[in-house]
């Protein structure tokens, strides 16, 4: 998404659900993951006439409430996408004018989907070419269209060409910028948005600024503290600007250098301590792994309102430590929305007994290592800071890439006071909140900006949230240009085509102004470190967008595949497409930490061991590991015990009886122990595992290691122990969406 | 508020909507504070995975206005309130489970824990109106729950839908919120004849 248009996020909003006349889902069960955001999807049904499309292998709630729907086989998306291409620019159902005005790269997209026929895509997919052709002509047909998305698209091995996909889908079809449009990616949990806008990530800063020297220097002037000192932090300075481990495989930084584990770069040392802050850790794949590594850690730090089910995992004795955080209702704060939009959280009550808000672990922990000092140093105050609305203030001075200018503390509390003052659609603001979008969509690019609730919008002036593309990947590109195409620019705009990103040196000439000597000298080096802010007040007032207005484009030089390509799952059902879809070439030093695709796709004839799909996912009542659900006692009422939905057609083939226990067999030599639920959601092929549980492993009951009264009412086997080797290219993210498995009677 | 003299509340679920999220037994589990195995509302799923068969739907006591509960009841512990709402009276009830035989929603509850299953006096929805005892008493609060219609709040289980397939209230408001979803249907166009639910044009002509 960044990749392709500037910013990795949803670029509509739920609400704004309500505008679309189509809307096809991949990999998304809104129904059960985001019930009250659902609503927005039915009402569009009710209102609009809408029509929902569900692409999934498993038969969802929300397929339920679709007009059609595919039962695509797992890691396919791609296929299907050129499939539906294929038909699109077939029958001239692409939006010409939209493709030549701002997209850059599209040539080779209908290149490759000229291959993509019906038939072809039927066979990869094991979806009806029929069907294919009725699901692209309903979709097509009915614009604006919006495509959803969550963890079944991104969670492959070619997870990160899926996110690409989609949004070529919706440029071809011109669906973006406009209401009722976008690509509406739905984050799984709250503030999840926001934990990456803020920098949880392992090669950013906060807000996407990335690890080089400048980003440091920049942040080190953000954060009040001396950039020598930031750098004397690290073993030395080139690791600065190294990524870091990810969450999928920080267990490879413990494991690295074992017989049989993949090499790792880690400075000449493994991992040897581990802080969780709220994170269940049998919520991602590879769950032996997770806990060898954990019996390997010399500290283990859980904190969390509930007991992290890793110290249950664990086998190590001493030095693992439970730390008590307090709950989001005791705490106070912003929260960002799936959609870039924040909302203040008022804290409930005080902390119960001896937990605390995880801020003031941090601050407690940084006071015993000697740099609290430099640590509150950002919110300018010494000590006397008014928590949480100094540091709120803080990144509302730092972060301009993401145009957080405008979301001060004072804002979003108002905001949130006035909630009802605002359109649950539109997120307009009436009465006293007029002028305004529902929790300042981010880019809100000044202190008096609107926000801006639907990215890309060229028919709104950039000061009420319109703009073009972002201009991210240079001016030109194999000689032609990357600015938007004249007429293509925001309404009001006072530049009618394409423009660069606006920098100190250019802002004169693009804007045609003429800056003060004081303005010039009060001006940072361009819009995304000029804490002066006088570019963006100057774009607001020409009507032009910060960060430019370019073209999307549909391929990523530079990556392994710079246009999207099909390729099988590491252990794909299909040995005979492994030939003609291969995975890519095994990497080294992926995050640290070597991975192997390839080699691993063709080490044996997988689908003849493990002839069964795997695909895991969510149910409604829980929620990650669900550590905190599975401890009420009404929800775990919901699904007592950890199952596995089947065909009775499939189990019916191996023995397995409705109720009866079975087996699970994983290709890395892991098993599950799990109750056998006859479904008809999933087909005869593959079986589905929700990954909410833990406390059983491998069959054997950890009860007795919870601490005195703190098991959770609801056990099982994680899902996560049988999910296979295999992670994306460019991210890392586990590929739990599509793996397989052997099945047998307990 | 619109004709209190002639209310009489009631309950619909709206099928089209109902995603079968078990918020509301849920919120009603936790409002009422109910034992965990009595499950005054229930959520059910029918033909689960099947293309165009599968329905979820939210049940609970349905309030009926002839209630076979009350005409089977051998001590007649059921009462019916001027708004219609179907309560009971836990001192009376003698736990025989007549009434659990004669409801066709199945709403009557019976605590599991007892030697032989079924032992105790019933429990069941109250739409969230308490029971004889006195209005927003502890005792009333122990023995039936929160009574949230005394204190002018919409029951638990309806609030907290997510989707707001349930609906409760006056039949009439209930009528016209289900009536505007489907006559809306008719103003998306072409195409609304498939999607009225219940053979509108059957009922009313054409």
């Amino acid at each position: 998404m960044a990749n392709t248009w500037g910013y990795g996020a949803m670029t509509n909003s739920l609400g704004d659900i309500q505008n679309s006349k189509a809307i096809i889902i991949f990999g998304a069960n809104p129904a059960v993951n985001h019930p009250v955001g659902f609503m927005h999807f039915l009402k569009a049904k009710e209102k609009n006439n809408a029509k929902i499309i569900v692409v999934d292998p498993r038969f969802t709630k929300t397929a339920a409430k679709a007009d059609l729907y595919a039962g695509i086989r797992p890691g396919t998306d791609i296929a299907f996408m050129y499939g539906m291409l294929h038909l699109i620019f077939k029958n001239g159902w692409h939006d010409k004018n939209f493709i030549n005005d701002r997209v850059y790269g599209m040539e080779d997209i209908i290149e490759e989907a000229k291959k993509w026929t019906p038939e072809k895509t039927a066979d990869v997919t094991g979806v009806s070419a029929d069907l294919i052709i009725q699901i692209t002509k309903l979709y097509a047909n009915n614009t604006p269209g919006t495509l959803i998305w969550a963890m079944g698209l991104t969670q492959h091995t070619i997870g990160s060409s899926n996110t690409r996909m989609a949004p070529i889908l919706q440029l071809a079809l011109g669906n973006m910028g406009v209401a009722g449009g976008g690509t509406n990616i739905l984050r799984g949990h709250d503030n999840v948005q926001g934990a990456t806008d803020f920098g949880c990530l392992a090669d950013s800063l906060p807000g996407y600024y990335g690890l080089a020297e400048g980003s440091w220097k920049y942040f080190a002037k953000m954060w009040n503290v001396d950039y020598e000192w930031l750098k004397a932090r690290f073993k030395s300075p080139e690791w600065m600007g190294k990524k870091g481990f990810t969450l999928a495989r920080w267990w490879a930084g413990v494991l690295g250098g074992n017989p049989g584990e993949d090499a790792i770069y880690n400075a000449g040392t493994n991992l040897k301590a581990l802080m969780v802050f709220g994170n269940g850790l049998t919520s991602t794949a590879q769950t032996m792994k997770v806990k060898e590594a954990l019996d390997n850690l010399e500290l283990i730090v859980l904190a969390d309102p509930f007991v992290n089910e890793g110290a249950i995992i664990t086998d190590k004795q001493n030095d693992v430590y439970i730390l008590p955080a307090a709950t989001q209702f005791e705490t106070s704060g912003s929260v960002t929305a799936t959609n870039r939009s924040a909302q203040w959280r008022y804290k409930v009550i005080e902390p119960m007994y001896e937990s605390k808000p995880d801020h003031e672990i941090w601050f407690e922990l940084a006071k015993r290592l000697g740099f609290y000092n430099e640590y509150i140093a950002g919110m300018g105050k010494g000590d006397k800071f008014v928590w949480p609305d100094d540091a709120t203030d803080e990144i509302a001075r730092t972060v301009k890439t993401i145009g957080l200018t405008g979301w001060t503390a004072k804002r979003l509390k108002n905001h949130t006071d006035n909630w009802h003052m605002f359109d649950e659609v539109s997120l307009r603001g009436y009465g006293k909140m007029a002028g305004e979008y529902y929790g300042l969509p981010w880019p809100c690019w000044t202190d008096s900006h609107s926000g801006s609730p639907v990215l890309y919008n060229i028919n709104l002036p950039v000061k009420e949230g319109g703009m073009g593309f972002r201009n991210r990947f240079g001016l030109e590109h194999n000689g032609q240009d990357l600015l938007s195409a004249k007429g293509s620019a925001p309404k009001d705009s006072k530049v009618k085509g394409g423009y660069p990103e606006i920098t100190k040196e250019n802002i004169e000439k693009v804007l045609n102004i003429t800056l003060t000597a004081e303005e010039k000298a009060a001006m940072g080096a361009n819009w995304k470190v000029d804490t002066s802010n006088i570019i963006a007040q100057k774009c607001m007032e020409a009507g032009i967008a910060p960060y430019g207005n370019a073209k999307a484009r549909a391929k990523v030089w530079g990556w392994a595949d710079e246009i999207p390509m099909h390729r099988e799952p590491l252990h794909s059902p299909r040995t005979d497409l492994t030939k003609s879809y291969p995975s890519f070439a095994d990497k080294k030093d992926h995050w640290r930490v070597d991975t192997r695709y390839v080699s691993e796709q063709s080490k044996q004839d997988w689908a003849k061991d493990f002839p069964v799909n795997l695909v895991t996912g969510r149910l409604v009542n829980l929620n990650g590991a669900g550590i905190e659900n599975r401890a009420s006692k009404y929800l775990a009422k919901l699904t007592p015990e950890m199952f596995c939905d089947i065909n009775p057609d499939l189990a019916g083939r191996y023995g397995i009886k409705d109720g009866s226990m079975m087996w699970i067999h994983s290709p890395q030599g892991t098993k599950i122990k799990v109750k056998a639920k006859y479904s008809h959601s999933v087909a005869p092929d593959r079986v589905f595992l929700p990954f909410h549980f833990a406390g059983v492993l491998q069959g054997v009951d950890l009860s007795h290691k919870y601490p005195t009264g703190t098991k959770p009412y609801a056990i099982g086997e994680s899902a996560n122990v049988v999910t296979n080797y295999g992670y994306d290219i460019v991210t890392q993210i586990p590929e739990t969406k599509g793996g397989l498995c052997q099945i047998q009677p307990a | 508020m619109s004709k209190p003299d002639f209310s009489r509340m009631k309950f619909f679920c709206d099928e089209k909507r109902c995603i079968h999220c078990d918020g509301c037994s849920v919120a009603c589990a936790e409002a009422h504070e109910l034992p965990v195995s009595i499950s005054r509302r229930k959520v059910v799923t029918i033909n689960e995975g099947i293309q165009g068969l599968e329905f979820s739907l939210s049940v609970a006591c349905m309030h009926c206005t002839d209630a076979p509960c009350e005409q089977v009841c051998p001590v007649d512990c059921f009462y019916i309130r001027e708004d219609g709402i179907v309560l009971h009276d836990k001192n009376k009830c003698i736990g025989c489970a007549y009434c659990l035989y004669a409801c066709p929603f199945g709403a009557p509850q019976f605590p599991k824990d007892g030697a032989f299953g079924t032992k105790g006096v019933m429990d069941k929805c109250t739409m969230c109106a308490g029971g004889p005892e006195e209005t927003n008493s502890a005792k009333e609060r122990e023995l039936y729950g929160q009574n949230r219609i005394a204190e002018g709040k919409v029951p638990v289980c309806a609030a907290m839908c997510s989707t707001k397939a349930l609906l409760v209230g006056d039949a009439e408001e209930v009528s016209n919120i289900f009536r505007q979803r489907v006559m809306a249907y008719g103003n998306a166009g072409k195409h609304n004849a498939n999607h009225q639910p219940y053979g509108w044009s059957k009922a009313y002509g054409k």
